[in-house]
């Protein structure tokens, strides 16, 4: 399992929250885990997340962006950018 | 945690709701919590033979190639194939075309393996009460229309005879250019027998030009319809006023909500286009021929299966403001409450129409 950053965790500490996610927390969430193919979710479970992540981090997320956000780091580096001034 | 009402950094000046400000009323909270807990339905839909007991003017299944394919009738392999369907995540069926009421052994090995689905049927056999599936019986006018489009007499009544009471069935009434008018008789007794419906718009398989066709006048007097008869039977109807006006507008779904599934759309990586597939009664299916409804004019998609998924799929443009998630809210509802067993429909947030996302109400 890959470290985690600060960001990363908050983003899956939503995601378990948001998805109601079983046996894991957000220090034991592997950022590299495909969120499809290995965690099961589907495109409502994301886009509840997505709606989350845009009033946590005050961005916007296109619909069309949804197939980049695969894994909870490639979610952080999106807003990582997205929040760069 | 949510943002309060901010403004996001990415659209300075624009204040805009945030998701958390939309879920702030506790009644709407209990809808969403209600309808999310249903997320995980993944849908396929199967032809179970290609036979049927009846012929209905512009009927999908005799349209294209499905309906030479060879009908699969080993329990077997209908077994092996719901099995492996559950495997990869499908928990969902649909079991349609021609009249799957005609193969009640074959439901039943479907019903087995994947507890959750819904059956399209003309109604006029009854399906085993063992199979659990929600039963859509389709209604396409009065008597006298549907002895005119399928050949079969005193239709209504047989319906009913056969599925009034039946806890599975919600008749499915289809409006067509021509039947808008006889819709409230036809609500009307389906009323005083008990039933529950919900109501279908005419979408034209490719080609077809025939009286069915819906207009621009033929549209707007069925949303007139179906929000009279939403007024006046609420027990009765199961529709929403956003239903009224996703299924009725001047734009067709696609051009609406842009069509999730994979006949319309290319990517694999979520939702329907990566899981949806349309099996023919041999068994096979195609990805690119793959829709809830196959060979239908995707400019005149209205179909009440497809706004089901496509719809409800596009729940981040709908959260954009209070009215537009209500909207989304009540057509979820109904979603729900026509094609889940054990859904609790709850009383519907908004009587009036909204407009569709970034559209005119019409």
């Amino acid at each position: 399992m890959s470290n985690s950053t600060e960001l990363e965790r908050r983003i899956a500490e939503i995601l378990i929250r948001e998805t109601r996610l079983e046996d894991v927390t957000a220090a034991t969430f592997d950022p590299e885990v495909d969120l499809v193919e290995e965690v099961g979710l589907d495109s409502m479970d994301l886009t509840t997340v997505v709606l989350m992540l845009q009033d946590e981090f005050k961005i916007q997320i296109p619909e069309d962006e949804y197939p980049k956000l695969t894994t909870v780091r490639k979610i952080a580096g999106y807003v990582q950018a997205k929040l760069r001034p | 945690m949510h943002a309060s009402a901010a403004q996001r950094t990415d659209r300075p000046g624009e204040a805009s709701a945030t998701f958390g400000d939309l879920l702030a009323e506790p009644a709407v909270l209990e809808r969403w919590d209600r309808v999310r807990r249903w997320f995980f339905l993944r849908e396929s839909t199967y032809d179970m033979t290609r036979r049927c007991n009846i012929r209905c003017e512009g009927c999908y299944f005799y349209q294209g190639d499905k309906q030479h394919a060879e009908d699969c009738v080993d329990p077997a392999a209908w077994r092996a194939l719901m099995r492996a369907e559950k495997e990869r995540g499908i928990t969902f069926a649909v079991l349609a075309g021609a009249e799957p009421a005609l193969v009640p052994e074959l439901l039943r090995v479907c019903g087995e393996s994947i507890p959750l689905g819904a059956i399209a049927t003309n109604g006029l056999r009854p399906i085993p009460a063992d199979v659990p599936y929600r039963i859509h019986i389709s209604v396409w006018g009065n008597d006298d229309t549907s002895e005119r489009l399928r050949a079969a007499k005193r239709m209504l009544d047989r319906q009913c005879d056969v599925y009034a009471g039946d806890d599975r069935a919600v008749f499915v009434y289809t409006f067509t250019r021509e039947n808008c008018a006889e819709s409230a008789e036809v609500v009307a007794r389906l009323a005083r027998r008990g039933c529950r419906v919900t109501f279908n718009v005419f979408s034209s398989p490719v080609g077809y030009d025939g009286p069915c066709r819906h207009d621009a006048a033929s549209l707007a007097e069925t949303r007139r319809m179906m929000l009279r008869l939403l007024g006046e039977y609420p027990e009765t109807v199961l529709f929403s006023a956003y239903s009224a006006v996703a299924h009725t507008h001047s734009l067709g779904l696609h051009d609406l909500f842009g069509c999730s599934y994979p006949r319309r759309n290319p990517s694999t990586t979520l939702g329907l286009g990566r899981s949806f597939r349309q099996y023919r009664s041999n068994l096979a299916f195609d990805r690119s021929a793959a829709c809830c409804v196959p060979d239908t004019d995707c400019a005149d998609c209205r179909h009440y299966a497809s706004g089901s998924a496509i719809v409800t799929a596009r729940l981040h443009r709908h959260a954009a403001d209070a009215a537009t998630f209500r909207a989304w809210l009540d057509y979820v509802n109904v979603y729900l409450a026509v094609w889940v067993r054990g859904y609790e429909p709850f009383s519907p947030l908004l009587g009036e129409p909204t407009a569709p996302p970034g559209q005119e109400l019409f």
